[in-house]
């Protein structure tokens, strides 16, 4: 699934797989409770082996319910594509300065949507990307939710009616980009990521 | 224990805070996502739950609520200061959490320090930072649980922001 085309680094963003190193010590997989296990498999198989998810688990209860709440927003059949919520994650990510969650997310949009045109645009300047009018407007809407939710109005689910979205497209997409300024808070707060490389320093 | 549909036709913390009444377009569109609906009012009972240790339930509540006034969201840090009040807090330190004032104890003042800038500003998010939180007392679990909260914070203000919009064109429709 991966793309044979050079990895893009636009202004510290990137779409290449990084590494993300916790500042506080994970749950032990040998010894943790079962209440521990059961979040981390809900999250995914891979939960297990994720020191983010590790860390995380220290609070079962609240990763599950979380676990539950991203799957669900992330990959419910219907309503908004797939690699369009992916999109709205990647731009709420860009916007909050997550290079990790941005990384991890424009790589998804890029497998589901087969290129990576308006991953280079939203890393280089998030306010004007979009190679459509209904992908601009989606971008913008997700700034605006990202970063003024106060602001957003009427008027801004009109405009995303105005290029074709449905009402579930919106709700799906008020939900990735909730959800992503969520996600963004525990990767910035709890650790930090690392380049490839860059995994024996500090 | 209630039955799925039974709970999912319950009108949970975002609907009230929204507000969505039943019947409501917007509520129904919502119930279209009927996990996330789940997940969602489940997480908010994880967020303040008791069972939840190395910080009260009155200090998760004074932070929701900093958190909510921090970001304007006025219906929300609504709910937050009834449930404090519920909870027999101070309404003299209610008012000051509410408002930004300063407050007197040292590691409510680092916690609310850490959630206006998590709320606020991310990307600052840096190591010191949580140290100082582990300087004041908090466990790791604490520390976790605060991040999350604050996270989640920032998810609710956005979804109810979301649904105050699309049911505002409702109205004008």
């Amino acid at each position: 699934m991966s793309s044979t085309n050079a990895p893009i680094r636009i202004k510290g963003f990137t779409n290449e797989v990084l590494s993300w190193k916790p500042w506080l010590d994970p749950v032990d997989v040998a010894s943790a409770t079962p209440a521990q296990l059961a979040a981390l498999d809900e999250m995914s198989p891979q939960a297990r082996s994720s020191p983010y998810f590790l860390v995380l688990a220290h609070q079962p209860e609240m990763l599950l319910q979380r676990s539950i709440a991203f799957n669900a927003i992330m990959f419910a059949p219907g309503g908004m594509p797939r690699a369009e919520r992916e999109l709205g994650a990647t731009v709420e990510s860009r916007v909050n300065g997550c290079v990790y969650c941005a990384s991890v997310h424009a790589q998804r949009f890029e497998q589901l949507a087969k290129r990576s045109d308006v991953i280079s645009q939203v890393f280089e300047e998030p306010a004007s990307a979009g190679t459509t009018a209904r992908e601009k407007a989606i971008v913008e809407f997700s700034i605006r939710l990202g970063a003024e939710p106060g602001k957003v109005s009427a008027d801004d689910v009109r405009t995303l009616k105005e290029v074709g979205l449905s009402e579930l497209e919106i709700l799906d997409l008020i939900h990735s980009v909730a959800l992503f300024a969520w996600a963004n808070r525990l990767m910035l707060n709890l650790g930090e990521p690392v380049f490839p490389g860059a995994a024996a320093s500090s | 224990m209630t039955t799925l549909s039974e709970s999912s036709l319950a009108l949970d913390v975002i609907d009230a805070t929204v507000p969505l009444v039943p019947g409501h377009a917007t509520r129904l569109l919502r119930q279209q996502r009927d996990k996330v609906v789940a997940a969602t009012q489940g997480s908010y009972d994880a967020m303040f739950s008791s069972s939840v240790e190395g910080l009260s339930v009155a200090e998760r509540l004074l932070v929701a609520l900093h958190a909510c006034s921090v970001s304007k969201a006025a219906t929300l840090a609504a709910h937050y200061r009834e449930r404090l009040l519920a909870e027999g807090v101070d309404r003299e330190l209610i008012a000051a959490v509410g408002s930004g004032a300063p407050v007197a104890d040292a590691r409510l003042r680092t916690v609310l320090a850490f959630t206006a800038s998590l709320i606020e500003r991310p990307i600052e998010g840096d190591r010191a930072a949580v140290q100082s939180l582990a300087d004041a007392g908090l466990s790791t679990p604490a520390i976790v649980a605060l991040g999350q909260l604050i996270a989640f914070l920032s998810y609710q203000v956005r979804l109810v922001a979301g649904l105050q919009a699309l049911a505002a064109v409702e109205v004008a429709a």
